[in-house]
């Protein structure tokens, strides 16, 4: 059985994932462009959301905090028109429905067309005469009007929340960005690398693409287990989550279909509208045949896989406790669903070494399993319609265990894995990672346990 | 305790900058022949070579020549087109005459490399560039690999005298050149796993509980440690000297 | 861009003890370390930075977490008024010394001594923590 693989992983075009050191060569003047170009950033943020908040967001503050208000007169309905050119051939008209009203400022009698909100657009010029129905000609109603330029009135007030926050979402993801790269270089500027590395604190919160696994409180490298914890088992006092790449292929094949074929039924709709309207466009007919291929793919690739998910059925493992200590002994319940026949089911404990490394603009991914221990094994295993197979096991840590570690680039992991070769269907294997702390230090929240084995220290051997 | 012996194929000694430049024979790259080279060439120029061919390492070396000679020298490295904004505010950041080294030039893409490099042509900055393709820079030199250029690199990783005929053979390094087409950072990758199976003297017994430590009575190696490492501007982290 | 300007070979040489033989230590212990700086005559050193750190070594990137840092700038404790120093720090509970198979954690002590000129020299030195055997390959029947 194979225990290496290798990942190669061609960073795509448009987004390019940094880990470690960011340049080869003259730090100082990486930094400086590192510093400057999040920089750049931050005022590109600053500037787009202050233009975006002076164009939407003053103009209605205004009017809902600065605008006077008085009673007016409704002398004539209109509807204002709109063109945006919509190339190759088309225009986009919008219509907003806007009201003639006679008001008295100061005893001065004004005659406006009043201002509307942005909300009150439409394509559709039906709708947007429709909404005129509400207003009735000679009628009074109340109105608010700008005091610097009296000529301006509204007839509605309030704030479009919604245009708010997509107006500020993209300039604020600048700041963010922007902000905290600049603070994470400036913290780090003229500094060594130890000294860059042991005053690492807020720029690790700052820059979380850049962050191993968060270390558990008080050891240094080891991973938290807070996600392996949260689950109660049924019989045993945890149930592990389980990391599957099949779990994950399923979800990205249905998201993936999903999407996909939304975006054909649009082209579709849109093909077909043209249609009925005696237009064909040949563009889109042509671009919507690949389009359909690829989505029933999808959608084939996706049922296969849930097939598969629900034939085999679901795997449960529940440990006696957790985190392990080096030495421990734990009890495990292994609970294999599904309909079908495993010819052999075996459960595994293993250790396995990640090292990252960059290869010229690839990134490499290399994973070794450096220790293994079958902890149960079975044969011709099969569960009943209404009853999963279940089986007790348990497992021996051994007493010089190295702990799992993690760090930005590597990792030193625990897991136990349960492999399995059902009828008719391609073998699986489901993966529980667990975490093993270091020995001789009392784990918190953690229950009483078996005393553990006493820990054999080796002689020391002679010097040369 | 018995302590293990360092891995010299590990990273920390076999990247761009820990290695010493070599042409394909084997012997060191004249790097003075070259820096007047690129001076012949008008000061701008690539350097051209597949992957694992050497051309990072080159580059670094060419770069703390010219900062040795007195010049003022930026580094950059691309990892894609995103990078480009970094690349322009080296070139703007530099003065005339200044030269800017970019690792991995072709990622830049052809129409953004061409802006970054008539940049440079209007505000007289020079480029030194890697790349695995002719680029339209002049080129200084073409990067080419040879089984006795990987056993030469390999003669220079830390405790050679220790472990070569013992852990890693001559066979092993042509071997690996061979397997991996003459790329020589798959190459001492490869080197690397074999002096670990070579140096784990249970390597072909399965195991299923804890390591035996009797098994290494008697076995004392000592880990390179970095004693004469000056860490001066331009050079790596940590210079074996 | 700092040039530094070459004023002739410099070679300078940090010795590094350690209070435990074999320079083993177990986790939580105390871990203390005296040096001695030589081949720094005429030279002035403006500063010296202690730290004591892990680090990865293998097919990854090297990754480092430190422990200890001191950074040392009081002109009474540097060359040459004074060529020795030392320095202590409990050990944390992890990680512990491993030595792998592509990946290899180890614990070092680092003396960094900064010479005008921004030029630098690091002295590093490897000590164990904790008793965790090398691991190995499997071999491939496993």
């Amino acid at each position: 059985m194979s225990t290496r693989r290798r990942w190669i992983v061609r960073l795509p075009r448009l987004y390019a994932k940094k880990r470690g050191h960011r340049r080869t060569g003259s730090h100082e003047w990486g930094v400086v462009g590192d510093g400057l170009f999040h920089a750049t950033l931050l005022v590109a943020g600053l500037c787009f959301g202050g233009l975006l908040l002076s164009g939407v967001a003053a103009p209605e503050w205004r009017i809902n905090h600065e605008f006077r208000e008085s009673t007016c007169t409704i002398l004539a309905k209109g509807l204002a028109k709109t063109t945006i050119a919509d190339p190759p051939a088309t225009v986009i008209t919008n219509w907003r429905p806007c009201l003639l009203v006679r008001y008295s400022v100061n005893g001065v009698v004004h005659e406006s067309w009043s201002q509307g909100p942005t909300a009150t657009n439409t394509a559709d010029r039906e709708v947007a005469l429709g909404r005129l129905s509400a207003w009735t000609l000679g009628a009074e109603t109340v109105c608010w009007y700008d005091p610097a330029f009296p000529q301006t009135v509204v007839l509605q007030r309030g704030y479009s929340w919604w245009l708010w926050l997509l107006s500020l979402l993209l300039p604020g993801a600048l700041v963010l960005i922007g902000g905290t790269g600049l603070v994470r270089v400036l913290r780090a500027w003229g500094k060594s690398e130890e000294h860059r590395a042991a005053s690492a604190g807020i720029s690790e919160m700052l820059d979380p693409l850049s962050q191993p696994a968060l270390a558990a409180p008080g050891y240094p490298a080891v991973p938290v287990c807070d996600d392996l914890v949260n689950s109660p088992g049924t019989v045993l006092r945890y149930r592990l989550p389980i990391e599957s790449p099949e779990s994950w292929t399923l979800v990205g094949f249905g998201l993936f279909a999903l999407l996909w074929n939304a975006v054909v039924v649009v082209l579709s709709v849109g093909a077909g509208l043209d249609l009925l309207g005696g237009r064909i466009d040949w563009w889109l007919f042509a671009l919507l045949v690949p389009f359909l291929g690829v989505g029933i793919g999808g959608i084939v690739l996706f049922i296969r896989s849930l097939v598969f998910a629900t034939a085999v059925g679901p795997t449960q493992l529940e440990i006696s406790d957790h985190p392990l200590l080096p030495g421990g002994r734990y009890d495990v319940l292994l609970a294999q669903g599904g309909t079908g026949t495993f010819r052999t089911l075996t459960l595994t404990l293993e250790l396995e070494e990640q090292a990252t490394f960059r290869q010229g603009t690839d990134t490499r991914t290399e994973q070794l399993v450096v220790w293994r221990q079958t902890v149960a094994s079975f044969a011709d295993v099969g569960a009943a319609p209404d009853s999963r197979f279940e089986s007790r096991a348990v497992i021996d840590v051994p007493k010089d265990a190295m702990h799992s570690f993690t760090s930005a680039h590597n990792a030193v992991r625990w897991r136990l894995v349960v492999r399995g070769t059902p009828e008719r269907w391609p073998e699986l294997c489901r993966t529980f990672p667990v975490v093993v702390f270091p020995l001789g230090v009392e784990v918190p929240g953690a229950s009483p346990r078996q005393p553990l084995v006493d820990t054999e220290i080796p002689p020391q051997e002679a010097s040369p | 305790m018995a302590r293990m012996v360092s891995n010299p194929f590990s990273t920390r000694h076999t990247r761009p900058g820990s290695i010493l430049s070599r042409d394909p024979t084997g012997m060191p790259i004249d790097v003075a022949s070259l820096l007047d080279r690129l001076d012949a060439l008008g000061g701008s120029a690539a350097i051209v070579g597949p992957h694992g061919s050497g051309k990072s390492t080159l580059l670094m070396h060419l770069a703390a020549a010219l900062a040795r000679r007195g010049e003022s020298v930026q580094r950059v490295r691309l990892h894609s087109w995103v990078d480009a904004p970094t690349v322009w505010m080296a070139i703007r950041r530099a003065r005339p005459g200044d030269i800017v080294c970019i690792d991995s030039w072709e990622c830049s893409g052809h129409l953004i490399g061409s802006l970054l490099r008539a940049e440079a042509r209007m505000t007289r900055r020079r480029l030194l560039v890697t790349s695995h393709r002719g680029v339209g820079f002049p080129e200084l030199v073409r990067c080419t690999t040879s089984p006795a250029l990987l056993r030469s690199i390999v003669e220079g990783l830390p405790g050679h005298g220790f472990w070569f005929g013992k852990l890693v053979h001559r066979a092993d390094i042509d071997q690996a050149f061979v397997n991996h087409g003459g790329n020589l950072r798959e190459s001492l990758y490869e080197l690397y796993d074999r002096f670990e199976a070579a140096k784990s003297p249970f390597s072909d017994v399965r195991r299923d509980g804890p390591i035996d430590h009797a098994g290494h009575a008697g076995v004392h190696h000592e880990i390179h440690e970095f004693t004469d490492g000056f860490s001066s501007v331009g050079a790596p982290e940590r210079n074996l000297g | 861009m700092t040039v530094s300007i070459d004023r002739g070979p410099l070679k300078p040489k940090v010795e590094v003890q350690f209070d435990r033989p074999y320079r083993h230590h177990e986790p939580r212990d105390q871990l203390a370390v005296r040096y001695r700086i030589e081949g720094c005559d005429g030279e002035h050193i403006r500063a010296i930075e202690h730290s004591v750190l892990w680090y990865t070594e293998g097919k990854g990137e090297e990754d480092l977490g430190v422990h200890f840092f001191q950074r040392v700038t009081d002109r009474t404790m540097l060359p040459p008024t004074a060529t020795a120093g030392a320095f202590s720090t409990p050990l944390p509970q992890s990680p512990l010394s491993y030595e792998g198979v592509i990946v290899k954690v180890r614990w070092c002590v680092r003396v960094r001594l900064f010479f005008d000129g921004s030029r630098d020299f690091v002295s590093e030195h490897v000590f164990d923590v904790g008793h965790v055997p090398p691991a190995r390959m499997l071999s491939s029947g496993a």
